[in-house]
């Protein structure tokens, strides 16, 4: 059999550098054309309560609270935000000062900071990224009314045991890393059972 | 509306309890293309584990920089995780000092726990290394309300004359095992606690087991004493 040159795959880019130790995958991409948005132009600048129904990307100032439980929210790398912010997925790009609340996944990225608590059943730090505060991925209860920061309330059950880190064996996530160093993972490598919290 | 200090802080001044501040442009140490990180077993480690791990959720304080593949680990356990890198709080606080003349390091500021907060466990890596002898005693004292009685702080402090001039970012590989990566290439000279010193100043804590690593680490795990 004789493969033509022109079937074959194009090659693809070369990846970018990755973090050296495994992390969680990367994410879906949250700025989807066949969902409306609404963008926060980095000339705005916005003092009170912000709700809706569509998705919204921030790259402008905000203060108060955001509150789209249904919809993704993205603060973008000119965004920067002083309010407790609710969503389904969070990805914060630029700076935060509040609390994040996600039902699904919070991610904060190279270029992100944060201070304040963040509640989701899937958290993500990427390298390079700044973090004060806590983390709570234990968040099973869905959200309800509209918590005030710190109170303790909790956003979640959008995502399944599958999708959680958690439910990923500890085991393979070693030899993941292991092999993003680029060594096999020894055969003594105990695997941990994936916990489930009650 | 920037309140974070720069992602690798210079050691101030009059951080480091023995060492001495690295030099001006210290380079960062960074790995390059097709170099491996440290990694090195650790004791103490599969020790905490294997005494926290089957209590359930967890509290825990990270008191080093956020790192991710440390959290994605820790979310197994179902942990709320604090994560406070007190190294940077600490020459941030440092450099106000210098210029205000403030006194002593306010944990209270630096480290604001709700009163809910009850850690079993509390990863201060290498951190005890940039402490002053005042700074560690302060430290102690100022986490023991926030420990369940029986807490394990785990801690690293190097018995090597010379230490990298800022913490090494830890990554938690699995349970048992670290990647090292250093922050910069600038070392300073080491304070080398002896254990026995430790143990005077973590008050309210005893030292529990001790590990000699054979790269120049002694892991030290102290347990939260009840009251």
């Amino acid at each position: 059999m004789v493969w033509k040159k022109t079937d074959e795959a194009p090659h693809p880019e070369p990846a970018p550098a990755m973090p050296r130790v495994a992390t969680a995958p990367p994410a879906e991409p949250m700025r989807r054309p066949d969902r409306p948005s609404a963008t926060i132009g980095p000339s705005i600048f916005i003092k009170g309560d912000l709700t809706g129904d569509e998705d919204l990307v921030i790259e402008g100032r905000v203060e108060g609270r955001v509150d789209l439980k249904k919809n993704n929210v993205t603060v973008g790398k000119n965004g920067r935000v002083r309010a407790d912010v609710f969503g389904k997925s969070v990805i914060i790009e630029g700076e935060v000062d509040g609390n994040l609340f996600a039902q699904e996944q919070a991610i904060l990225r190279q270029s992100g900071a944060v201070r304040g608590n963040i509640t989701a059943p899937r958290v993500i730090l990427e390298d390079g990224s700044r973090f004060r505060g806590s983390i709570d991925m234990d968040a099973k209860e869905p959200a309800k009314g509209s918590g005030a920061a710190g109170s303790g309330a909790t956003a979640g059950g959008g995502a399944s045991a599958a999708s959680s880190p958690a439910a990923v064996p500890a085991g393979a996530r070693a030899e993941a890393a292991l092999a993003e160093l680029g060594r096999p993972a020894p055969a003594s490598q105990a695997a941990l059972p994936a916990r489930h919290n009650s | 509306m920037s309140w974070f200090s720069s992602r690798a802080p210079q050691l101030p001044n009059s951080l480091a309890g023995a060492g001495s501040a690295p030099k001006a442009g210290a380079a960062l140490a960074t790995l390059e293309p097709g170099e491996e990180p440290e990694v090195h077993s650790s004791l103490a480690l599969a020790t905490l584990f294997r005494e926290v791990g089957p209590l359930g959720k967890l509290q825990v304080l990270d008191l080093g920089p956020a790192v991710g593949s440390n959290v994605e680990f820790l979310s197994q356990f179902g942990c709320k995780l604090y994560i406070e890198d007190l190294y940077a709080a600490l020459a941030a606080h440092r450099r106000q000092e210098d210029r205000q003349g403030v006194s002593a390091a306010p944990f209270a500021e630096l480290l604001p726990f709700p009163e809910s907060a009850r850690f079993d466990a509390v990863f201060a890596w290498d951190l005890f290394n940039y402490l002053s002898r005042k700074e560690l005693a302060g430290l102690a004292h100022y986490l023991k309300p926030f420990c369940r009685p029986g807490a394990l702080v785990f801690a690293l402090v190097s018995i090597l004359k010379q230490m990298p001039a800022a913490p090494i970012r830890f990554k938690i590989l699995d349970r048992e095992r670290l990647v090292y990566e250093r922050q910069t290439a600038e070392e300073s000279p080491c304070p080398r606690y002896p254990p026995a010193e430790l143990a005077d100043l973590m008050k309210g804590f005893r030292l529990d087991r001790s590990f000699l690593l054979r790269h120049g680490i002694q892991e030290n795990l102290f347990t939260r004493l009840a009251d």
